[in-house]
């Protein structure tokens, strides 16, 4: 049957096909959309929902005031999370000034510098850490990191201490200062992997021009390696910083759960999500209601962190085809 | 990088559907006639499932009895999700029983009435034990609820502060800084240790409060009684309050604590029981074994209840998971109570055993004994 269509169909070139499967395309498209629009329902559904179930607590505490006021108590059922937030970004802050140096010297070790033998096993060891579950790097934080570290937490804090926040302070075992430094290499991962990523796009004529014009290997990457993945590197310490907004269990294991608002990077804290994490299964109806409050405010922290990763992603696209694009037109008036 | 952050709005979104309708009674319904259909139905064979939820403390006990009776074909499954979750899950109607550790309040009663007569069954006591970690004075110091109040506090801040010397006489104390280790997460043993204070120290009720978590004014935090006793265990001169089973299976240091009676008590089983015989028990059974005026008891003790429904079948157990119900409680109020013992919970005291037997038997299946 299908030859005949397709002998009959002959005289304008293009065969003919089954209605049945002309269907499958259309089909195919439609579930695909179907599930695209799911998930975006999904989404908006737990965006309706968070608000639904902690409007009780922020129309008695009032929005503002419960992002950002000072006071959090939650058996005293005072509900400010300001404290938490700022944990949160501190904690997350720290991470990255720590993890993305890191992660980024890694990757050009990986993808420059390291004998082509290794590359492939470092790949993979890198990869893994990312398979740790987080409630291992909390356990390992606090049973092992933290105490070892109290030590030096102190002195560095001491000789610190004419910074406000980054030094002095009493330095506990669990602090921002762990919970910062796990988080680090808990983002380590993903940083890595997606910046070296990037730099494996860098085209291989400017690194060689680089070195053609007498320019050291450092040079090289610098002036070659980094403007060029710059961008990228950027959109992936923004997806790190979402893992380490987001991140609750390793977190509750080493910031201490002191709901104060940060005097000292050395002295212990709370996040958002750790407060979650650890509070959600004694909490009564109303602190429920502020936990889940809570994963409002870091839902929308995280919306905004992740429009800020597009953004930046979006220049980088931007700044890296610019250039080549213009040149073919402006030749092309010529 | 987002997969974290949903599972965590998940389970927001999912435990906020499962538990919001017992926040308000009217909108309790449809929430209860869907989870109602489902429950219990799996007991197959000649015995039932039970599925119960609440108490952490109690958790190891009854998970030890439900997997004791599998051989007899009762299967219980049981989830450690706190008191209050607890009692809200067997409100709505999810599971068959809940546990709690402090006894229900008028306004759990009066929720969980909509479904027939409450009825608390006590079932084994836990203690709270103040561990330390000196390495001079391995066992044996004395500590009473106000001195403890006062470390707590931090207004005690040396380890040879004359009030905590003028209790152990005799023992030399060292110069060591105290280091004060708590609770980070929302705990009942938080709540029980911070009760205990609270009826020693005026200063601590009106500044701190009793409740599952409370804004300490000093001290580190540690997840979980293993949290605890590890900061315990790892920095000298600390001290921590850690659930009774946990210190003694692991063989942990605790002070001895003055009662209400002026004895210093070692947290012992035996001691531990003692609290519940000395406290006033009400009709329904409910009591508080927190310090209790027993001359004999521990102070810091902690009771815990099986709560159920009198008529098991109307409040929407199956007859087979109401069988198998009345079955574990009568399990665990004659040969569970020696178990308990093994895995270092106290059992109940004679009297108090007889009464909670006595309200097993009175439970029913739709009027018919069960």
């Amino acid at each position: 049957m299908e030859a005949g269509v397709i002998s009959r169909g002959g005289g304008s070139g293009i065969p003919k096909r089954s209605p049945r499967a002309r269907l499958a395309d259309p089909a195919f498209r439609w579930a695909l959309t179907a599930m695209a629009l799911g998930l975006v329902a999904l989404i908006v559904y737990f965006f309706i929902l968070l608000i639904v179930k902690a409007e009780p607590t922020l129309s008695h505490v009032g929005v503002l005031s419960f992002a950002f006021s000072n006071n959090w108590d939650f058996g005293g059922e005072i509900f400010k999370a300001w404290p938490l937030l700022v944990g949160t970004l501190v904690t997350s802050a720290l991470a990255l000034l720590i993890g993305v140096p890191i992660a980024i010297a890694t990757a050009l070790f990986i993808s420059e510098l390291c004998p082509r033998r290794m590359r492939i096993p470092l790949t993979v060891l890198v990869d893994l850490t990312a398979a740790v579950p987080s409630v291992v790097f909390g356990l390992w934080g606090f049973f092992f990191l933290a105490p070892k570290l109290q030590g030096t937490a102190q002195w560095i804090a001491d000789r610190l201490s004419f910074i406000p926040i980054i030094g002095g302070g009493h330095a506990a075992g669990p602090s921002y200062f762990v919970a910062g430094l796990v988080l680090a290499i808990m983002i380590l991962p993903i940083v890595s992997a997606i910046s070296r990523e990037v730099i494996a796009t860098v085209p291989l004529d400017h690194k060689e021009a680089a070195l053609a014009l007498g320019a050291t290997r450092w040079e090289m990457i610098r002036m070659a390696v980094l403007p060029y993945s710059r961008a990228g590197i950027a959109g992936a310490s923004m997806l790190g910083l979402g893992r380490a907004i987001g991140e609750a269990i390793a977190v509750s294991y080493v910031i201490g759960g002191n709901a104060t608002l940060i005097h000292h990077i050395v002295e212990q804290g709370d996040s958002l999500a750790a407060t979650i994490a650890r509070s959600f299964n004694e909490a009564n109806a109303n602190q429920r209601g502020a936990l889940i409050a809570c994963g409002l405010l870091l839902f929308v922290l995280t919306l905004v962190v992740n429009f800020v990763a597009r953004y930046f992603v979006a220049r980088s696209t931007r700044a890296l085809r610019a250039p080549p694009a213009a040149e073919p037109v402006a030749s092309g008036a010529v | 990088m987002k997969s974290r952050q949903w599972l965590s709005l998940i389970a927001c979104g999912a435990l906020a559907l499962g538990t919001a309708a017992c926040g308000s009674s009217s909108s309790s319904s449809s929430s209860s006639s869907g989870a109602g259909g489902t429950k219990s139905s799996s007991g197959g064979g000649g015995g039932g499932t039970v599925n119960g939820a609440g108490s952490t403390l109690a958790a190891p006990v009854y998970q030890t009895w439900g997997s004791n009776l599998s051989s007899q074909g009762v299967t219980l499954n049981y989830a450690a999700v706190g008191s209050g979750a607890g009692i809200q899950q067997w409100t709505s109607g999810t599971v068959d029983f809940g546990a709690t550790d402090p006894a229900l309040k008028p306004a759990e009663i009066a929720a969980a009435s909509a479904k027939g007569t409450p009825v608390l069954i006590p079932t084994v006591l836990g203690g709270i034990t103040v561990s330390y970690n000196l390495s001079t004075v391995k066992t044996g110091l004395k500590l009473d609820g106000a001195t403890i109040a006062n470390i707590y506090l931090g207004k005690i801040k040396t380890w040879n502060d004359p009030a905590i010397t003028a209790l152990n006489a005799g023992t030399k104390l060292p110069p060591t800084p105290i280091t004060v280790v708590h609770r980070s997460d929302s705990s009942g043993t938080t709540q029980g240790f911070t009760t205990f204070l609270s009826g020693y120290s005026p200063t601590w009720k009106s500044t701190v409060g009793a409740n599952k978590s409370v804004k300490w004014p000093t001290g580190t935090g540690a997840q979980g009684n293993p949290g605890v006793a590890g900061a315990v265990k790892q920095t000298p001169g600390s001290i921590g309050y850690v659930e009774q089973a946990y210190a003694l299976k692991n063989g942990f240091t605790y002070a001895d604590v003055k009662n209400k009676a002026g004895n210093f008590v070692a947290p012992t089983l035996a001691s531990t029981s003692a609290a519940a015989s000395g406290a006033k028990v009400s009709p329904d059974l409910a009591y508080s074994a927190i310090d209790s005026p027993n001359s004999a008891a521990y102070p810091i003790a902690s009771q815990t209840f099986i709560v159920v429904h009198q008529d098991l079948c109307k409040a929407g157990t199956s007859q087979a998971a109401a069988k198998a119900l009345v079955s574990f409680l009568n399990y665990g109020l004659g040969q569970g109570q020696q178990v308990a013992q093994q895995i270092s919970y106290a059992p109940l005291p004679a009297p108090l055993l007889a009464k909670a037997k006595a309200a097993v038997s009175k439970l029913t299946c739709n009027g018919a004994p069960a």
